[in-house]
């Protein structure tokens, strides 16, 4: 009944240890102490995005874990159906890059065969604090075959370029599509003031 | 877009309406984010208590308004950008500005998988 006002529609979902910065790469607010609207206290589940990518108007559905990474019960239910993935970790903290073997594993058990991954080494504002050097994430990334950014959710470095290559990369291996090599600049619905310095 | 174009909302609606749709693209009210295209939500008559968008700080009760004119959205894949809270109650959703994420803007019923965006809650621009 109701008409179709998009051509492809793909869910992602962000993956990783508590901590890393999953909320904050999605969501604007976070456990900031001055947040007062209502909303923050009761929490975002998902979001729908439109970008329109190679002609295409694409919907993307893209999930945050909501927590229960905290207690490794992500399972099945929240793979479902999930096209894209961004698998995060913290480029301070060792133990979240480590785990991202776990976190591969974990998807291997759980998500499609054929999901699209994307490892993001988060909080790259942070040099000072760094542990996790860039080649070792882009190490990782290339033993798994998978592509690799560093970001930060802070700075807003590389955050849309993330979800932009993603969603490419989900794109290019639909079926019925052209091929194409140049990629256009996706073009989010994110204008609002994301340049300015408000982290979470 | 400019300010001009923007379509005053007091009590009365009708010049929003065409043929039960949303005449106008619908936007947030604090950031340019777009949320609906023009006739993709039916204009519906039902009473929800909608919490205010802020609340008072240390207060335990959620204040609610009583607003009575919704876009029912009958797909969330209709939307162009929007958020979904957590559930609240039986299957009740609030729905927020999915980029500076103001709201309850309306309301969610995953029972019915149909969206109810408060017309007194979004901002109405003429398509250009
Ligand atoms: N410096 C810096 N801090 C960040 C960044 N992303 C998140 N954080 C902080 O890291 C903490 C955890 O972030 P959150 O998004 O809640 O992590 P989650 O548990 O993975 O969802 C918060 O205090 C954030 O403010 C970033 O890019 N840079
Ligand atoms: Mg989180």
């Amino acid at each position: 009944m109701a008409k179709k006002s998009y051509d492809l529609l793909f869910k992602l979902l962000l993956i990783g240890d508590s901590g890393v910065g999953k909320t904050c790469i999605l969501f604007r607010f976070s456990d900031d102490a001055f947040t007062t609207t209502f909303i923050s206290t009761i929490g975002i589940d998902f979001k729908i995005k439109t970008v329109e990518l190679q002609g295409k108007k694409i919907k993307l559905q893209i999930w945050d874990t909501a927590g229960q990474e905290r207690f490794h019960t992500i399972t099945t239910s929240y793979y479902r159906g999930a096209m894209g993935i961004m698998l995060v970790y913290d480029i301070t903290n060792e133990k979240s890059f480590e785990n991202i073997v776990k976190w591969l594993r974990n998807i291997n058990e759980h998500a499609n065969e054929d999901v699209e991954k994307m490892i993001l080494g988060n909080k790259c504002d942070m040099d000072d604090k760094r542990v996790v050097s860039k080649s070792r994430g882009e190490g990782i990334a290339r033993e798994h075959n998978i592509s690799f950014l560093e970001t930060s959710a802070k700075a807003n470095i590389n955050i849309e370029k993330a979800f932009t290559d993603l969603t490419l990369s989900i794109l290019n291996k639909t079926p019925g599509r052209e091929p194409t090599d140049v990629p256009e600049k996706i073009n989010i619905d994110r204008k609002s003031d994301r340049l300015s310095n408000r982290c979470c | 877009m400019t300010d001009d174009n923007t379509i005053d909302v007091k009590n009365n609606f009708n010049h929003l309406i065409t043929e039960e749709k949303n005449k106008h693209t619908v936007y947030c009210t604090k950031c340019p984010s777009k949320i609906l295209s023009s006739t993709m939500g039916k204009h519906l008559r039902i009473e929800f208590n909608l919490p205010h968008m802020s609340q008072k700080k240390n207060c335990e009760s959620v204040e609610c308004e009583l607003l009575a004119d919704y876009w029912m959205v009958p797909d969330m894949y209709m939307f162009d950008n929007i958020g979904f809270s957590k559930t609240v109650e039986s299957g009740i959703k609030y729905l927020i500005c999915a980029d500076c994420e103001i709201g309850p803007i309306g309301w969610y019923d995953d029972n019915t998988k149909q969206s109810y965006v408060a017309l007194s809650r979004v901002k109405h621009v003429e398509d250009s």
